[in-house]
């Protein structure tokens, strides 16, 4: 008995031993091959680690290069875009769009915050710079850049989004592309003061006052007419961007920022802000930036960029083909609302049938690009619709394609029967219907619309 | 100086209409998310206040708005920078031109100044500065990139009918016809416009008659009447007749953001998140997170490859941009390399050089190329390309 047990435990432990060996060869063998196959290392491993490289052994560039410092020759490729059909005939009444796919964290670079202009880029001597506030108050006043800047500062976190960001894509789906589809946007720390301490002093005709005019001093003299409100809650005059001296193209050296609202508002190059009692119909508030309704009444003087929210990884510009099976992989985007701060952000596997929450992380700010996270295992030859919801603290969620057209709540077969409901396809401004990636078999990633027309 | 009264008492006002807003959450969908991440279960990260266009405001509370701390003393304080502008100088920038005509009794308000301009005259300045973009009688599209926008299509009060078309239901239906005549609420809008942004190469040089000109044939070419009277080839525009114009699509807009009460109007237009189709829960557990969808959607692709004539190419790929061949300055790098030195001894078009050249220049490339024992460092110690260098060579025997 003794024996035979002996006998047993022997071969039990010659069993548990094969089994301990087989299992430490498969890890082994399974780890060395996964990790050959994602480096390509061959024979003794890869030439980046064995040999030393150029830049190792050379000396690199003094401190007296880049005085003012570039971004690495091989970010070459990140860059704003443009697209002929996104210009009003030339390119100095267009758009240069941000490649948010490469956009990290909530900051944007200032090279890469998207331009647009309605007259090109003008460039203000700040020592000719002027800015006159008077209209319906009992003191008018010119102020220097320098005297503009001795009032108490603040710095605010927030994007500028310009209110057609997704707006060509109101019938039908075009841009195979997220820096396209969603890229007329970005987002800065920026610098500047409050136009309530600005106008303090100024006796403004708070009976009569309703409306503020901002007017720019580029080709077209871009103005806007904005409400008193605004004016008296988070207006702000800006001259600082990420913690230098506004661009060019976002304005210099000084421009309106109205937090959530309309890029277009945000008159840059700002020479004059005028009060009014009446408003002015400025160009921007009337041919463009006009909400065309299926009533056919438009609706104008449309302030705030609705809740809103994108995938921005993976991407149609960087897509999963190079995933192995199995692999974790972070999904990761946007979520942004001029209404209000970020509450939470969902995540949708099938276009929007079924929802699972999303985590934000980083700062989450009022009217500020937030992020949202979620990890994904990656099953080879998938095939997935991703699709993001964002909420906010003023009660808003995304709408559907079907919904933001149709009008909430409207069944298929009612669609087009009350035109006061939905938004229509006419409208250009304001979409922030929910948006959709195709995950491909091969990983490939392609912008796709859900919905029933 | 404030009456901060007035204005606490309007946004009270407002938080009323905010308050009053009807719920239309998810409708498709029966399953509920649960209230459990602490992010959505509450809607709300700070104190909030009303915002007229139909979002929420952070006040100052204390040292703070919102997550941001504040030196709440500095926004208390009354700064007085600045001077006052003189009469000369306000009225040299206070020259916007308003609808003033519209709504008030008094259209002086309006800031447009008398003058006087014919169709005729408009079509000749049309034809020698504007039709190379706007296209024959304004139809648009005459530029190199084919959108320039329109400014008439016919017919204004007839064109101004087609706002209602909406391809809602049918992409290949006829869309509205969103011109001057058709669809801008208010004429001063285009007298202003072009005075300060045209002709868009050369704003502002227009004179006060060539804009009634101007504005006189945009009328033309949309076949408006003032005062019942056609605009024809004939017709003279003049300040009077410009502030009797009557838009037929004045009434196309909403809200309502005339006379006193237009920013009650706005606020309460916004509250009503149904204006412009918004979805607004009392809680965020009410959204739909399961069978969320009518079983009419389907996937639609980017049809026949979609816009993608982009400016860079799409790419993510790292790697070196394609330096392009650049011409060097020979006389700034003969500067920078080789001037410490060769300024006091074989100078440019130094006569002495004449002793080397003979021994052929190809000694005189290898020398300066991979530098001499006397003391001249490989390419003067730049670190341009050997044909580069040899230019430069060639400048120090020979000069410009």
């Amino acid at each position: 008995m003794d024996n035979k047990k002996s006998q047993e435990d022997l071969e039990l432990s010659a069993r548990r031993d094969f089994f301990k060996k087989t299992a430490a060869l498969g890890v082994t063998a399974l780890g060395a091959t996964s990790l050959m196959a994602s480096s390509g290392a061959s024979g003794d491993g890869e030439k980046e680690i064995l040999h030393h490289t150029k830049w190792g052994q050379t000396w690199g560039d003094p401190v007296t290069d880049n005085l003012y410092g570039v971004p690495s020759k091989y970010e070459h490729r990140v860059t704003r875009r443009t697209t002929p059909l996104l210009a009003s005939g030339n390119y100095r009444a267009s758009i240069a769009v941000t490649p948010i796919q490469e956009s990290q964290g909530i900051i944007t670079p200032n090279g890469l915050f998207f331009s647009r202009s309605h007259g090109g880029t003008c460039h203000v001597d700040p020592n000719e710079y002027r800015l006159m506030i008077h209209g319906l108050v009992e003191k008018p006043i010119v102020l220097t850049l320098d005297q503009l800047k001795r009032y108490p500062s603040v710095s605010r976190t927030h994007f500028i989004e310009c209110p057609a960001n997704g707006g060509q894509e109101w019938r039908a789906v075009q841009f195979n592309s997220v820096q396209f589809a969603k890229g007329f946007m970005a987002s800065a720390e920026w610098t500047g003061v409050y136009i309530k301490d600005l106008i303090k002093d100024l006796g403004v005709d708070m009976k009569k006052a309703q409306w503020m005019l901002a007017e720019g001093s580029d080709n077209s003299e871009m103005g806007r007419t904005v409400p008193m409100d605004k004016v008296l809650d988070d207006a702000m005059l800006v001259w600082g961007q990420n913690g230098e001296a506004l661009r060019p193209e976002q304005g210099y050296p000084v421009r309106l920022l109205l937090p959530g609202w309309e890029g277009n508002l945000c008159v840059k190059w700002v020479k004059r802000l005028e009060f009014a009692a009446e408003p002015w119909y400025a160009k921007e508030e009337t041919s463009r930036y006009t909400d065309l309704k299926p009533t056919g009444k438009a609706i104008q003087h449309f302030y705030a960029n609705e809740v809103n929210s994108t995938v921005t990884s993976p991407s149609p510009e960087i897509p999963w083909t190079d995933l192995e099976d199995g692999t974790m992989v972070e999904i990761e985007g946007l979520a942004w609302s001029g209404m209000g701060t970020i509450t939470g952000v969902d995540l949708s596997f099938d276009g929007g049938k079924n929802y699972v929450e999303a985590k934000l992380k980083g700062l989450v700010l009022p009217k500020s690009w937030t992020r949202w996270s979620y990890m994904h295992k990656y099953k080879k030859g998938e095939k997935l619709l991703l699709t993001s919801r964002a909420m906010d603290d003023a009660g808003f969620i995304q709408p559907t394609v079907d919904e933001e057209v149709f009008g909430p709540g409207v069944k298929s077969a009612d669609f087009g029967k009350d035109k006061t409901k939905g938004m229509g396809v006419e409208a250009i401004y304001h979409r922030n219907a929910v948006e959709t990636w195709e995950v491909t078999e091969t990983g490939e990633v392609n912008h796709v619309q859900i919905r029933s027309i | 100086m404030f009456k901060l009264d007035q204005y606490k008492f309007a946004l009270t006002a407002s938080a009323v209409a905010l308050t009053a807003v009807v719920f239309t959450g998810c409708m498709e969908g029966t399953a509920k998310a649960s209230a459990s991440t602490a992010t959505a279960s509450t809607g709300k990260v700070w104190p909030t206040g009303p915002d007229i266009g139909g979002g929420v405001s952070y006040p100052m509370v204390g040292d703070k708005t919102g997550p941001y701390r504040i030196n709440d003393e500095a926004h208390k304080m009354t700064l007085n920078h600045g001077r006052v502008p003189t009469k000369a100088e306000l009225e040299a920038w206070d020259v916007d031109i308003n609808a003033g005509y519209v709504y008030q009794a008094n259209p002086n308000e309006t800031g447009l100044p008398e003058g006087s301009g014919t169709v005729e005259e408009g079509e000749e300045l049309y034809e020698a500065q504007c039709v190379m973009c706007h296209g024959d009688f304004g139809a648009g599209a005459g530029g190199k990139a084919g959108n320039y926008p329109a400014l008439g299509l016919g017919n204004a009060e007839k064109l101004q009918k087609t706002l209602t078309n909406n391809r809602w239901l049918d992409p290949e239906a006829d869309g509205p016809t969103r011109v001057f005549g058709s669809y801008w609420p208010q004429a001063n809008t285009m007298w202003w416009y072009i005075r300060d942004g045209m002709p868009h190469p050369f704003s502002k040089s227009l004179s006060t008659d060539e804009v009634y000109a101007l504005t006189a044939y945009m009328l033309y070419i949309n076949e408006m009447s003032i005062n019942g009277e056609l605009v024809d080839e004939e017709y003279e525009l003049d300040r009077e007749k410009f502030i009797a114009i009557k838009m037929p699509n004045e009434n196309g807009f909403e809200p309502n953001i005339k006379g006193p009460n237009a920013l009650a109007d706005v606020r309460a237009y916004y509250a009503d998140e149904s204006n412009y189709a918004g979805i607004r829960l009392k809680d965020p557990s009410e959204r739909c997170m399961k069978d969320c969808q009518q079983e009419s959607v389907k996937v639609v692709r980017v049809q026949h490859g979609g816009i993608s004539n982009f400016n860079p190419p799409l790419s993510a790929v790292r790697d070196l941009p394609v330096e392009e061949a650049k011409a060097i300055d020979v006389e700034e790098e003969y500067k920078n390399s080789c001037a410490m030195c060769h300024d006091g001894f074989l100078h440019v078009k130094d006569p002495m050089w004449a002793g080397y050249t003979e021994k052929g220049m190809d000694k005189v490339y290898e020398n300066g190329i991979n530098g001499t024992p006397g003391g001249m460092p490989a390419k003067g110690g730049s670190s341009l390309s050997d044909a580069d260098f040899k230019l430069v060579v060639d400048y120090l025997i020979n000069g410009k």
